[in-house]
Order: C-alpha cells, then sequence, then structure tokens
C-alpha cells in the first residue's frame, strides 16, 4: 500500500512538489509570525518578569502596621514575598572594615528574609550577617565572607553611646536589589537598631529571633507580587486600605495592556492566515482525490478493501504535509535568521526578536498533519463510497 | 457450478428509458467461456458488475459464486467479505485496460497478485512471455499500443489465478485485425489458467467465429409500465435436460 502510494507521488512528482511548495508558502509566514511573537512579546514579558523591580509593591509612609496585616499579606496567594519595614529615620548604619582604621562608611540598612527577590543568592540569612551592595563593598574593601562592624551611635542626657555589632558580609546584592550603598538585613537587626535608637535598648543589647521581631507592629513594608498581572490589582487594593504605596503599577498595566493587544493582534492574524492555510491545504488534497477517484474506482474493483483504499489518499497527504511543513519551517528559520540579525539589540535587546523552537516546528507539522488527514479522509470516504463498477465502466 | 443465478434483477438508467435487466436463470460452469452478446445499452456490462460482485442486484432469489451466497453478502454490506472475493477469485478486463499509469507494466500485471497477497513473480513473466509483452515490462503504459495495453490487462486479469475473468468489451477500442487475436488470446489463457471466461460483446459473430459459446441477450420494449427489459437466460445443461 505504502509502496502503491509512493509510486503515484513519485510518477507525479511535479505535482507532488508543487502540493509541498503551495503548502510550504501558506505556512512559512505563519510560522515566522509565530516566531515574532513568541520573540518580542515572550522577550518583553521575560525582560520584565526578570526584573524583581516590577514585581516590587513598597509602601512609603510609616503607619503602625498590626502583625494581622502581615500574616494576611503573607497567605494572599498573589504576593509571592513580604517582609516588614522599620521607620526610614532609623534604618542607617555606620559600617566598618576592622581590618582598615577609621573606615566608616554611613549605609542604608534595609530589611531581608527567606526567599528575597532581590537576592536570590542569599537564602537564609542569620542574624549576624549582612548582605552589602556592590557600591559598599568596594568602598570599605570588603569581600563576601569578610567580617564586618556594624554601629549605631545615640546621644542620651548628652552622653553619647554607641552600639557594635560584629558580623560578616553574607553576599553582595545585585546590582538591581541596590545602586546606592546598602546593607541588607534580617528583621531582628533593623529592630535592634530601632529600639537602641528610640532608648528601648541598651548597649549590649542582641537581636532576637525572626519569629518574635514578627510579632511587633512595624512602620512599613516591601513586598513583591507573584506574577506581573498582580501587581496593579495590589497596589489599587492598598491604597484603597489606606496604605500609601509605591510601584510600577502604571508601568506594568501598560505593558501588560501591549502584551495583550499584541497577542490578539498575532491570534488575529495568524487565526486568519491559519484557517486559510487549512482550507487551501484541505481543498488541494481534496482535489487530488477527486482526480484519482478513477484510479480508486478500479483498485476498489481488483478487490482492495475500503481501508486500504483510504489509506492511499491518507499517505499521500501525510507526505505533502509532511513535506510541507519541513518545507516551511526550513524557509522560517532562514527568515528569522535574517530578521535576527537585521534587528539585533533593538527591538527585543539582546534577545532575538524571532524566535523559533523544536516545539513550534512539531506543533506546524502537526497541525497540517491533522488538516491534511481530515481532508483527505473526507474526500477519500467520498471516492471509496463510489461503486467499484466505476473502474470497469470507465476503464 | 462456478456461478448460479436465479430470478436475479437491477434496474438501471440506460440511454433513454429506464431499463431493467432480469436473469430468470444464469449458470456458469467452472472453466466454462462464454459471450454475451446484445446491442450497446442492453445491460452487459451491468450484469458483468453484478458478476464481478462490484454492483448489488435489486432483487435476487439466488447469487451464488464459488460457493459463497454473494446476495446475502450484499444485505448483509459485508463490503469488504466481497472485495475479498473479487482479490482472490475474479479478474476483470475493463473496456480500455484499465492500467495504473504511474506503475510499470510489470507493477500493473503484479497489482492483482499484491492484492489477493499471492506475490508471484515467475507466473508474472510467463503471462509477458505467452502474451508478447515481455519486452514491455519495464516500460510505462503511456508508452504502450493501445493493443499492447489490452494484453497487459489480459495478464493482469489472470495473474492471481482467479476462478473467473470477465471482459467488457474487450474488443472495442482495438484494430479489428486485433479484436479477433485479443478474443482468441484470451480463450486460450484461460483455458490454460483454467479459468472460466465471461466476454461482453456487441459483435456476436466476431465471438462465435473466434470459438465462442454465444448467449444473446433478450430485450422487449416498453411495455403497459414503460419499463424497457433485457433479459439473459441460460439454465445449465443438466438442468434443461
Amino acid at each position: 500500500m505504502l509502496r502503491l502510494a509512493l509510486a503515484d507521488l513519485w510518477h507525479e512528482r511535479v505535482l507532488f512538489l508543487c502540493s509541498v511548495l503551495g503548502c510550504a508558502a501558506v505556512l512559512a509566514p505563519l510560522i515566522v509570525l509565530f516566531g515574532l511573537r513568541e520573540g518580542v512579546v515572550a522577550g518583553l514579558r521575560a525582560e520584565l518578569l526578570e526584573d524583581p523591580r516590577a514585581r516590587e509593591v513598597v509602601s512609603v509612609v510609616n503607619r503602625t502596621l498590626e502583625p494581622a496585616l502581615f500574616e494576611r499579606l503573607a497567605a494572599d496567594p498573589r504576593v509571592a514575598f513580604v517582609v516588614p519595614r522599620t521607620r526610614a529615620l532609623s534604618s542607617t548604619i555606620v559600617l566598618e572594615n576592622p581590618a582598615r582604621v577609621a573606615s566608616g562608611l554611613r549605609v542604608e540598612l534595609l530589611p531581608t528574609a527567606a526567599r528575597d527577590p532581590l537576592l536570590p543568592d542569599s537564602n537564609g540569612l542569620g542574624a549576624d550577617a549582612l548582605v552589602l551592595s556592590a557600591t559598599a563593598l568596594e568602598r570599605l574593601g570588603l569581600r563576601v565572607g569578610d567580617p564586618v562592624l556594624a554601629s549605631v551611635p545615640r546621644s542620651r542626657d548628652g552622653q553619647r553611646e554607641v552600639l557594635t555589632l560584629p558580623m560578616s558580609v553574607a553576599g553582595a546584592a545585585p546590582l538591581s536589589a541596590a545602586t546606592r550603598d546598602a546593607a541588607f538585613a534580617t528583621l531582628p537587626v533593623l529592630l535592634l537598631v530601632e529600639d537602641f535608637l528610640d532608648g528601648a535598648a541598651g548597649p549590649q543589647a542582641r537581636p532576637t529571633s525572626e519569629d518574635a521581631a514578627r510579632t511587633r507592629p512595624f512602620a512599613g513594608f516591601r513586598l513583591h507580587a507573584a506574577r506581573l498581572e498582580d501587581v496593579p490589582a495590589l497596589d489599587r487594593e492598598l491604597r484603597l486600605t489606606g496604605i500609601e504605596v509605591a510601584s510600577r503599577a502604571e508601568a506594568v498595566a501598560g505593558l501588560l495592556r501591549l502584551d495583550r493587544n499584541l497577542a490578539l493582534l498575532f491570534l488575529a492574524l495568524a487565526g486568519a492566515g491559519g484557517a486559510g492555510y487549512l482550507v487551501s491545504l484541505g481543498v488541494g488534497l481534496w482535489a487530488q482525490v477527486e482526480r484519482k477517484r478513477r484510479d480508486l474506482a478500479l483498485l476498489s474493483l481488483l478487490g482492495l478493501k475500503r481501508r486500504a483504499l483510504l489509506m492511499l489518499p491518507l499517505i499521500q497527504a501525510s507526505a505533502v504535509a509532511l513535506m510541507g511543513a519541513l518545507c516551511a519551517f526550513a524557509v522560517a528559520a532562514a527568515v528569522a535568521g535574517v530578521l535576527n540579525r537585521a534587528f539585533a539589540g533593538t527591538v527585543a535587546g539582546e534577545r532575538p526578536v524571532c524566535l523559533l523552537s523544536a516545539a513550534m516546528g512539531a506543533g506546524a507539522a502537526g497541525i497540517t498533519l491533522a488538516g491534511g488527514v481530515v481532508a483527505s479522509m473526507l474526500a477519500g470516504l467520498r471516492a471509496a463510497g463510489v461503486a467499484p463498477a466505476e473502474g470497469l465502466a470507465e476503464g | 457450478m462456478l456461478l448460479s443465478l436465479r430470478g436475479v434483477a437491477r434496474a438501471y438508467r440506460g440511454d433513454a428509458a429506464p431499463f431493467a435487466l432480469e436473469v430468470p436463470a444464469f449458470d456458469l460452469d467452472e472453466g466454462e467461456a462464454l459471450a454475451l452478446a446484445g446491442p450497446s445499452g442492453s445491460g452487459k456490462s451491468t450484469l458483468l458488475m453484478m458478476l464481478a460482485l462490484a454492483a448489488p442486484p435489486d432483487a435476487a432469489e439466488r447469487f451464488v459464486f464459488a460457493g459463497q451466497d454473494i446476495a446475502r453478502h450484499w444485505r448483509a454490506g459485508r463490503r469488504d467479505a466481497l472485495a475479498e472475493l473479487r482479490a482472490r477469485r475474479v479478474g476483470v478486463v475493463p473496456q480500455t485496460g484499465g492500467l495504473l499509469s504511474y506503475l510499470s507494466v510489470e507493477g500493473n500485471i503484479a497489482l492483482t497478485q499484491r492484492i489477493a497477497g499471492r506475490p508471484d513473480v515467475r507466473r508474472v513473466r510467463l503471462l509477458a512471455e505467452e502474451l508478447g509483452i515481455a519486452a514491455q515490462l519495464g516500460k510505462r503504459p503511456a508508452e504502450l499500443s493501445v493493443g499492447q495495453r489490452q494484453r497487459v490487462a489480459i495478464a493482469r486479469a489472470l495473474a492471481h489465478r482467479p476462478a473467473l475473468v470477465l471482459a467488457d468489451e474487450p474488443t472495442a477500442s482495438v484494430h479489428p485485425e486485433l479484436a479477433d487475436a485479443v478474443l482468441a488470446l484470451l480463450k486460450r489463457e484461460c483455458a490454460a489458467a483454467g479459468a472460466a471466461l465471461l466476454v461482453a460483446t456487441h459483435d456476436p459473430d466476431r465471438a462465435a467465429r473466434a470459438g465462442y459459446p454465444v448467449l444473446a441477450c433478450e430485450t422487449r420494449a416498453p411495455g403497459t409500465d414503460g419499463i424497457a427489459r433485457s433479459i439473459f437466460a441460460r439454465a445449465s445443461l443438466a438442468q434443461a435436460a
């Protein structure tokens, strides 16, 4: 059966080639279109997602926020990470490199906790460890693993007192986390600094446990949404409860709109093109079966069973569809290569504007094959339904 | 008895008036040759189609071929069983050859063997030699003359050793000189293969000259019901006696 079908194709190889090229001609632009969608839209999204700041929502006004609020936020599935912070005024410390004399540097003290998206490399920071920004590390002449002295001065009854904490550098914060001099520490450290400045703790006090720290009210927080799409909603809801926040909600909403519109545009184009493609493929294969009617009737007369008879156009349609998809993918890959070189570094940064994957190729081949099989099956059923008598009468 | 029909009828649309083909009785023995004669449009082809198991009768008291109840197969819609019988027991020579243009002569002759699942290269060669087309085995049908194509069709009809060979006007498209040769060839090859042979022809004299017994069709003009009738009747000699 296979031999018969292929012999027929080989005999009419010019026609076969035409069908394959016709199939490829319609399919190739569609594949390029999908590649563009993958490249541009997915690229934009990935870029946004890669920047942890895009999903960040921070409170900007000092308030007294009860632990219940943080529990609620932590339980919200749209919130991937939330960490409270102390008052902005009481969150600076002086860092010293013990190996250098008089190397004091005043830095911003920022809260962090386990699974902080800003510090993907520094998970599970201890109470005696700090993550420093690259600039702070450089100015202090420190490296990861070095000891560092953190101190906070206060004036009490005209007397100068200093809280000194011997700590170590647990990591360097990426540039996306902090561009200025900054140190990330766990909540107990921040609370201790605040308590010391408020006079609630003495110079000999040491940080409490994380759990104990979490039971206290805080002035504000920093949270990261689980998905980009959640940022605008979280921003709006927090404002509605009276908490002033800053986020990139506007920019995110704009980008999401662009993403949606682009996706819709691609879908419309691909839908129209894809439907046209399947119709043209189906019509071509149908015509082929109609042309083969006499041969099919003759084979039926010679005793070929119905199922075997159906296999003939099916095999031929599959061959056309597979070869067509292969050709189309080759053409699309060439076009994508040209596009990527032409648009290098302009539209989607370092990413290729047109991204073709093996899965897309398989998908294109699969859809083509399915369409071809359905079309030739319908046509074949019609042809096989013809009485075998036609083969003798027409001869 | 290879074929035995009783009370078989089939209506069909003739050139002008509605036609009814009636076969009150028709028997054919194994290995027997017979020419079916009648003017064109008399239903010869329709009868051949029915005997080739390719078209169902409208009514049949009895329709037995090679021991199988064909009428029941049709009634039960067992198309695959009928196809199987066609593939194994029937050989057909269409009017104009009906060869597949994309297969070589050898591939065309072997086609019936392959469909029947009985490949036999030696028989293909042998038939080609006997029919004088051995030199053409590698060619495509388009490169052959009409007479050669007819002989390829005959070889194909015999290649799978069928019990019955049906030929529909095998001489219609060949030169008159060639016509006698084709009829003689058919008869000789079928006799050699032990296959029964039915040839439809509009030229009973030529068939008779080639040594075929002739069954002429009896045609009746439209009666009160406006239907013209064609009647083929041939009971076996044993029964007639």
